[in-house]
């Protein structure tokens, strides 16, 4: 028989059960499946039961008592996917995200994700408006993810995600934006983060013996060790918080010591301009200014950002910095004619 | 022994080269509780529901006829059948509802989720983890925590009234920041849905004093009231004709080679025109004329809008303006 058609016939069998079904029987119901030596008809069980379980339906062993014999047996109320006890707008959180989510072309787990959005029809009572509201979201955020390039980061993405869950060593072919070269690395994937609407993996790089960030969009290869699919490669470190990395600004990068840098926005300031500087950076008001100050370790990140804010936004200190904002300027003014 | 019933359907189209088991298995373990709820559901349908072809729908459910129960007498097997090109359920053998969620699909969605926020996200993450098996729960802990999809774009209760307002269909009344014009006004708006695009959450809704249907980003929504004012749902046409932007023209961007490898990893910048020495020309659908000046400006010097022309004006005013802060 076929192991997905045994699959669920073992939860048919055991779903209809009124008692525990012993081993015994469970061997003389699936003779052509857990046949043969004993021992290797119980390891294939066991992997059957662990398959079970990763489509979310657990077998319990249940031991003798009383008058019940031992066996197996599958909890209806266990197995069953429950009702979301949520009020409306908690509702309306999961569908919008989970729908936006799914609409952007790469989201880790985007296949677990659809299956789980498919589910939550029976879940989730009285959704009505919300279900609307997620349909017409996935009607505004279409077009972004059908070319084939951001199908190939769908790929690669749910490739990542699967050595995520599993721990499973990844292999890397990447092209570094900096220098231009494109190695090959083997890296422990410790988590995705999104960050500007491009996704990230961090984990432990083999080839630099230490953490390291990789954009998906520069992957251009990724290949999960396929050896042992149930042994994980390695154990994430215990004080590994994926949120430090996913919110470090693009100028905490460490290229160089800390640089006290000073910026000053003027006019009218729209609050996600004052944001945009992150957490780690002091702002104070001074003669109808921000003044937004910054101990940047990549200063050149910085001049980036504060160019990108346009006229409302300049580099005060230090000094080597904003001549170079200077420069860049009338460079780009001069090629402009 | 068990003996798989003849079908009373046609021969289906030869499988394809290649039918992943898993993932058949979770698709039928949807799909009969699904058609159990939707009696004479269109095989079309069924098949868009479950994100595959009407051939690959036809193959589940002649897989399905060989599923049933021990000791596989003619009840004991599960029995859909396509009448009419619809699908009916004569016997689900109790697969009337869907398992509970795996730790994944609980983690994707609680991820999503707090990518988002709201003031109920946190019961929203715990609601997920206790529908996870009990024995899955620890790993559904991990991979959350594995998994970041983002700052929420706005303070929470901001959001919690939002999403309130979008799920009863009640009009709400903003305090929003417009950049254009660099002031803070009052809209009342009806809510319709959120949506993301180049990084940035918007609220898509009608908006009564302008009479149409516009976006408002929600990092510039500084406050939401909810009013007492219902209103219907946009009709479906109305909603599939629905655009975050009006067209535009494409804007296009030269870029040097360390730019270009940035740029063309961000979802949305196509590439036109590879240049010798590593640069390239892009262009970018459906962005206002400054969000491209502030990209190009974003790469420190390595890129220039170009075109159209109105934009490459707006950029070139725009690198004026802030040179003469540097005066």
């Amino acid at each position: 028989m076929q192991k997905a058609e045994r699959l669920l016939d073992l939860a048919a069998l055991l779903l209809r059960a009124a008692e525990p079904v012993s081993w015994r029987e469970i061997q003389e119901q699936f003779p052509g499946d857990y046949g043969g030596s004993e021992e290797a008809a119980v390891r294939k069980f066991e992997r059957d039961k662990a398959e079970l379980l990763e489509l979310g339906i657990p077998v319990r062993f249940v031991s003798k008592e009383d008058d019940v014999s031992a066996g197996y047996l599958i909890d209806r109320d266990e197995f069953y996917l429950p009702n979301l006890e949520l009020a409306p707008e908690e509702l309306a959180l999961i569908y919008l995200a989970g729908s936006v989510a799914l609409s952007q072309g790469a989201f880790p787990y985007a296949r677990d994700l659809a299956h789980a959005m498919n589910k939550l029809s029976f879940a989730a009572r009285a959704a009505g408006a919300s279900e609307t509201a997620a349909l017409a979201a996935r009607h505004l955020s279409r077009g972004e993810g059908a070319g084939s390039k951001e199908g190939e980061g769908a790929r690669k993405l749910e490739e990542l995600s699967a050595g995520v869950t599993a721990k499973k060593r990844v292999h890397l072919v990447y092209e570094g934006a900096e220098r231009g070269e494109r190695t090959e690395r083997d890296v422990d994937p410790y988590g995705l983060y999104q960050s500007g609407g491009s996704w990230f993996l961090v984990g432990h790089c083999h080839l630099r013996g230490a953490l390291r960030t990789f954009h998906l969009g520069r992957i251009a290869e990724v290949k999960v060790n396929p050896a042992a699919p149930r042994t994980p490669d390695f154990a994430v470190p215990k004080g590994f918080a994926l949120h430090d990395w996913a919110t470090r600004e693009p100028w905490e990068y460490t290229l160089h010591p800390p640089l006290r840098c000073t910026v000053r926005l003027e006019g009218a300031v729209p609050p996600e301009v004052r944001a945009s500087f992150g957490a780690r950076a002091k702002v104070r008001e001074e003669a109808g200014s921000l003044w937004v100050e910054i101990a940047a370790t990549n200063a050149e990140a910085l001049l980036r950002h504060v160019l990108s804010l346009g006229e409302r936004a300049q580099i005060v200190e230090p000094r080597e910095l904003r001549d170079k904002a200077r420069a860049v300027l009338a460079g780009l003014l001069r090629r402009c004619g | 022994m068990k003996k798989r019933p003849s079908s009373p359907r046609p021969a289906s189209p030869p499988a394809p080269a290649k039918v992943d088991p898993r993932e058949r298995l979770r698709r039928v373990l949807f799909l009969v509780p699904y058609a159990v709820s939707h009696p004479g559901i269109p095989v079309q349908d069924l098949a868009a529901k479950c994100g595959v072809s009407e051939a690959e729908l036809l193959e589940d459910l002649d897989f399905l006829l060989g599923v049933g129960c021990p000791p596989f007498a003619p009840d004991d097997f599960l029995d859909l059948y396509v009448e009419g090109n619809r699908v009916y359920v004569a016997l689900h053998q109790r697969f009337s509802r869907p398992p509970r969620f795996t730790e994944s699909e609980a983690a994707a969605l609680a991820a999503a989720a707090q990518g988002l926020g709201g003031e109920g996200v946190e019961r929203v993450v715990k609601t997920l983890r206790d529908s996870v098996p009990r024995d899955r729960r620890k790993s559904f802990d991990e991979l959350v925590g594995r998994i970041y999809a983002g700052s929420p774009p706005v303070r929470d209760s901001v959001l919690g009234r939002l999403e309130r307002a979008i799920a009863l269909r009640r009009e709400v009344r903003l305090r929003y920041y417009t950049a254009s014009r660099a002031v803070e006004g009052d809209r009342t708006v009806r809510p319709y849905t959120l949506a993301q695009r180049f990084g940035h959450w918007y609220l898509y809704g009608y908006d009564l004093s302008r009479a149409r249907p516009l976006p408002f980003r929600l990092d510039r929504v500084r406050e939401c009231t909810l009013t007492d004012v219902h209103f219907e749902p946009p009709s479906d046409a109305q909603l599939s004709g629905a655009r975050l932007f009006s067209e535009r023209e494409p804007i296009r961007l030269t870029l040097g080679p360390r730019a270009a490898a940035w740029a063309l990893s961000r979802p949305g910048v196509a590439l036109l025109e590879r240049k010798d020495g590593g640069g390239c020309l892009v262009e970018v659908a459906g962005a206002d004329e400054d969000w491209a000046t502030r990209f190009a400006l974003s790469f420190g010097g390595e890129a220039e809008v170009v075109a159209p022309p109105s934009a490459r004006r707006h950029f070139a005013e725009a690198v004026k303006r802030s040179l003469a802060r540097y005066g």
